[in-house]
């Protein structure tokens, strides 16, 4: 069985798997970072890492899947090195548009929808990324904690937050408030 | 009373408890008032998840491809080493001696190049200046902070070896930007090298050993381009 596994997981296996699946890694990527430079280099980081640790690839998920969340944890720590940097040295920004501002941020709002895309806009990050992991990726909330290197109750409360603040804008829960 | 947030989470089907699954279950099958809020949120959060897709630009997907052929033709070849290859100490040596190698060959030989009058938009040279500037200062910078590696705890090497990979990121979107693909793509390979660095893994000689015939082609092309006046990083 695991000769089998290991033969499948080949080169020519990661090839398919980029040509078919890497549209949706990316878009996942980019509406984590809301930066396409960021999201391109979280997907490129995923495949390397996920080629390097290949052996750990057990097969209960598709390697797809598997890719997808290495991809969406890339994202997640590039997007917090750069909030990082662009705390610590500031002198160093001015290779970087401010997310907001940039075409990339335009780029990552078509792929969230504009209805969405500008709701999330009044999101922080953290409640952002909790909302997109956990109700677009369908991620476990102590996953979540693990990946943004918080608390469960940390997590739920930006859930939360998240929430309420969608509900004003999409009219989530319409009457209900 | 069973809050909008317990009704999130009882949706979810996580972080609530068996007791309170089961406290909110028996609730929703007794209030229709609940029930129905409990349908409208899902309504309409369900609604949200229905994305489109940007397409991934062909450029990005090229790179893609050709990052992952490199990675696999290199584990092709790469064989295990033992010993003293094996030891982080190593790895922050080699590390360190391929940055040093590419300061020497952006940084100081920009700085020994006697001045070029070179044609072109003023616009193009400012910002080039202000790119090589800042490069000069980012592999000084991390010279020394490699340097300093092998006196470091593990916690001070990583942070540092974090800092080092960041801003590397930093740099090779602004060599990619600046028309320097393979500058870009030889800063980025550092990244798995100094993970290894950082968390004591072994098995990157063949990694170490491909970088620095990479730099050694680099090198190479930089001769021969320094006899072009307009050579430019």
């Amino acid at each position: 069985m695991l000769t089998l596994l290991k033969s499948w997981v080949r080169p020519d296996a990661f090839q398919a798997v980029l040509t078919e699946r890497s549209g949706r890694w990316y878009n996942a990527c980019l509406r984590i970072t809301r930066d396409a430079d960021l999201a391109a280099d979280a997907v490129q980081d995923a495949l390397l890492k996920a080629w390097d640790r290949r052996d750990d690839f057990r097969g209960e998920a598709a390697l797809d899947s598997w890719i997808h969340r290495i991809a969406l944890n890339a994202a997640i720590d590039l997007t917090r090195r750069r909030k990082r940097r662009a705390e610590e040295e500031l002198e160093d920004d001015r290779f970087e548009a401010a997310p907001s501002e940039s075409p990339e941020s335009e780029y990552a709002q078509e792929a969230l929808g504009r209805d969405l895309g500008t709701a999330l806009q009044r999101l922080s990050t953290m409640e952002r990324q909790v909302f997109l992991l956990k109700h677009i990726e369908g991620w476990r909330l102590d996953e979540i904690a693990e990946s943004l290197q918080t608390t469960i109750n940390g997590v739920k409360h930006a859930l939360f937050r998240a929430v309420r603040k969608l509900r004003v804008d999409l009219h989530v829960w319409r009457g209900e408030s | 009373m069973i809050s909008d947030d317990d009704l999130l989470l009882y949706y979810y089907r996580d972080g609530l408890d068996a007791t309170e699954r089961a406290r909110i279950g028996a609730a929703l099958a007794e209030q229709p008032e609940l029930a129905r809020r409990l349908h409208a949120l899902v309504a309409r959060l369900d609604a949200t998840t229905a994305l489109p897709e940007v397409p991934v630009p062909a450029a990005t997907q090229q790179r893609w491809h050709a990052a992952l052929a490199a990675a696999t033709s290199e584990r092709r070849v790469e064989s295990p080493r033992r010993g003293f290859f094996a030891q982080p100490k190593w790895q922050a040596f080699a590390a360190a001696a391929a940055v040093a190698v590419i300061a020497l060959v952006f940084g100081v030989q920009k700085l020994v190049t006697p001045p070029v009058s070179t044609p072109g938009p003023e616009l193009v040279m400012s910002h080039a200046s202000a790119y090589e500037n800042g490069l000069k200062v980012h592999l000084a910078s991390t010279e020394r902070r490699l340097a300093s590696l092998n006196e470091a705890t593990p916690e001070e090497r990583a942070r540092l070896v974090e800092t080092i990979i960041g801003q590397n990121r930093i740099y090779a979107l602004a060599a990619e930007r600046a028309g320097e693909p393979e500058l870009a793509r030889v800063l980025r390979a550092f990244t798995p090298i100094l993970e290894s660095v950082a968390d004591g893994r072994g098995q990157t000689a063949g990694s170490v050993a491909q970088l620095g015939f990479e730099l050694r082609v680099m090198q190479a092309r930089l001769k021969a381009d320094a006899a072009t006046p307009a050579k430019t990083l």
